[in-house]
């Protein structure tokens, strides 16, 4: 092989190699076009929050930063108070979720019974009806039953949108799981509780810690069931953001404080069990 | 070390189905009035094709099914009742069941640390069976990073560390692929030759059961139909179920009507000028004109020789040669009489040969109820 050649093979290697880099550097831009793209709502609303109202509706990014918002809303209103209320109805309804929904789920998936499928059905067809379409019986019943602006006819209500996720995502994970496993363990000597608690709730982790997440998010981000079923005793922050739309004027510096301050909780949540979201859903979907 | 005993036990699964206001339809049993015993130290194969109640016996057996009728006895302890854990039995799962987020180690520990044993003593029982079963090198990793034949081992090594009275096998070797399933094979054997634990292994490949089993149970539509030896079921079936069942290639089996002719019988064939001399210790059992199934092995179909008594020539269909055995195949009525023959025969198809059957090695079977015709 002459020096032409080689010299035109090298400069191919040197093109590929371009090329490769400059694919790198293509890819790591689009995609940090979409993260600012995807991202921007977060960034522009907190951009609003240090927003004075008179500079609210400017839409370049020059403005003097204001702590004013905060103050308002932190100190002026009890918007604390609805945050930790919000922890309390959202936690609390995630609790019960997994409390009640993964033995359900169990069952499901692992005993036939009559009419099996219908009753797992009629569980996911709950998220299909709008709320806003059995919030009058609701309101209604729990007026009569005294659950009416308590913890406790939040947490119950919110199952409703809860529930369903949550059984059936830990429902595909306990079908993944053979029995034999089960009956492995019943053959070393472990009681139904521990087998359940050692084997079973490890295995089901990744699935029942994603949707839990999503409970908890659709808990918390719950707008219809807190307005018509809470009044003064139990607040959310959905509901306390109203408060900064008055009749004559909206601030919406400090709606965006409230919203800032509001998707806290979810951020952190995912960001710790980010490992698990992606796996958890998509795993016990595509096997189950 | 103990001593199993089935005595008439039946199972008949419920039946999930039910339907309001109508009375459930009662399944058929899945086990019919199995009774047998294993003596201590015994290697027994449950033998029979897929859904012949072979796993289900094993399950009861482990306490995982409950009996409906019959009893069972482990020693002199009928255990009918007793709950899977306090039955001092191993159970080798069929696909494994291991416990996936556990290493190795730990699922050979499991057992024992339910039992609050010393940590010190499980490390001593968890060596000993890992090395019974070679797996002491993969006593760190998880189950999911194990091949096949790893996991298998670390199976039946967990079964083991529960020393055992009882060892049960589920169909061990089912999911490895050829060389991976002698291999573990051999490594049971040399397994039962050193513990001497009495052991039952359910399976429905003939070839595992006749290696592996002290004594092979054939088991069909939930009903035993033979238990002997490997020898004594390839050798002297008792029906057509375990005639055609065990042996490889299968036995012959096929129709055939007597026909009686100057000093004897010869058995005849429809639709075929096959004529073969019906060995002699059968002259009082059968006559003129009777239907029978006739069963012989490949390796009992002989060629005849020069000046030997024989029927008629009949031509060759199929020859194959396999290097260390022969096959021909002849063509009677609309099946074919296979033989096989270590001898330096060559044929080509369409050269005719007289055959005659090894006296010793022909069975006669009822056409009715396939059961056995003996002399």
């Amino acid at each position: 092989m002459d020096t032409k050649e080689l010299a035109k093979a090298q400069s191919g290697v040197k093109y590929k190699k371009l090329g490769h880099c400059l694919g790198f550097i293509g890819s790591n831009l689009a995609l940090i076009v979409f993260a600012i793209f995807a991202l921007f709502p977060i960034i522009w609303m907190v951009t609003c929050s240090f927003k004075s109202d008179a500079e609210m509706y400017n839409t370049v990014f020059r403005f003097t930063p204001t702590m004013a918002n905060y103050h308002a809303v932190l100190i002026g209103t009890d918007y604390f108070k609805a945050f930790l209320q919000n922890i309390v109805v959202a936690g609390g309804a995630v609790l019960l979720t997994v409390v009640a929904g993964v033995p359900a789920a169990y069952g499901l998936a692992r005993y036939n019974f009559k009419n099996k499928e219908d009753m797992a059905f009629t569980i996911l067809s709950f998220k299909f009806a709008p709320e806003i379409l059995v919030i009058l019986p609701v309101f209604l019943i729990f007026q009569k039953i005294g659950l009416y602006d308590t913890y406790f006819g939040l947490i119950w209500v919110y199952q409703l949108i809860t529930m369903p996720l949550l059984i059936w995502v830990v429902r595909g994970y306990f079908e993944d799981v053979s029995v034999e496993i089960e009956q492995a363990a019943q053959l070393d000597g472990y009681r139904w509780y521990e087998i359940f608690f050692k084997i079973l709730v490890p295995l089901v982790k990744p699935g029942l810690v994603s949707s839990a997440l999503l409970a908890f998010i659709y808990a918390w981000n719950s707008f219809t069931f807190p307005l018509i079923l809470s009044g003064f005793n139990v607040q959310t922050i959905t509901i306390t953001s109203l408060r900064y739309i008055a009749s004559d004027s909206v601030h919406y510096g400090q709606v965006a404080v409230a919203a800032t301050i509001a998707i806290l909780p979810e951020i952190i949540a995912c960001l710790f069990i980010q490992k698990h979201l992606v796996r958890g859903l998509s795993f016990g979907a595509v096997k189950g | 070390m103990a001593v199993l005993k089935l005595e008439h036990i039946y199972k008949r699964y419920d039946n999930s189905e039910k339907k309001l206001f109508k009375k459930a339809k009662k399944n058929d049993f899945a086990v019919k009035d199995l009774s047998f015993e294993c003596k201590d130290g015994e290697f027994i194969g449950i033998l029979g094709p897929s859904g012949c109640g072979k796993s289900t016996t094993l399950r009861m057996i482990a306490g995982l099914e409950q009996i409906t009728a019959g009893d069972m006895y482990i020693g002199d302890t009928r255990i009918n009742d007793l709950l899977p854990k306090d039955r001092n039995i191993g159970l080798a799962f069929e696909d494994y069941a291991l416990y996936p987020p556990l290493t190795v180690y730990d699922n050979l520990a499991f057992n024992m640390r339910a039992k609050n044993i010393p940590e010190s003593e499980i490390k001593e029982a968890v060596e000993r069976v890992a090395g019974l079963m070679k797996v002491d090198d993969l006593l760190e990793m998880k189950p999911l990073g194990l091949s096949g034949g790893q996991k298998q081992r670390v199976n039946i090594a967990r079964a083991l560390v529960r020393r055992p009275g009882l060892l049960l096998l589920d169909e061990p070797l089912s999911h490895l692929d050829g060389k991976m399933r002698q291999q573990l094979r051999y490594e049971i054997k040399r397994m039962h030759h050193e513990i001497k634990c009495t052991t039952i292994i359910v399976t429905h490949d003939q070839m595992e059961a006749m290696s592996l089993a002290d004594r092979i149970a054939i088991m069909d539509f939930g009903c035993l139909q033979q238990i002997g030896t490997p020898l004594e079921v390839y050798d002297d079936p008792v029906n057509v179920f375990v005639a055609g069942f065990i042996g490889e290639p299968p036995m012959n089996l096929l129709r055939s009507a007597i026909k009686a002719v100057a000093g004897g019988y010869m058995f005849t064939f429809e639709g075929s000028e096959l004529h073969v001399p019906v060995p002699e210790r059968y002259n009082h059992v059968v006559k003129d004109g009777m239907a029978v199934t006739l069963g012989v092995r490949p390796v009992d179909v002989l060629i005849a020789g020069e000046n030997e008594p024989s029927g008629t020539p009949i031509p060759v269909a199929i020859y194959e040669d396999l290097g260390d055995e022969r096959r021909i195949s002849v063509r009677v009525g609309e099946n074919l009489l296979n033989l096989t023959t270590t001898d330096q025969v060559f044929y080509e198809a369409g050269d005719k040969i007289t055959l005659r059957f090894n006296a010793d090695k022909t069975h006669l079977f009822d056409i009715e109820t396939g059961n056995r015709i003996r002399e």
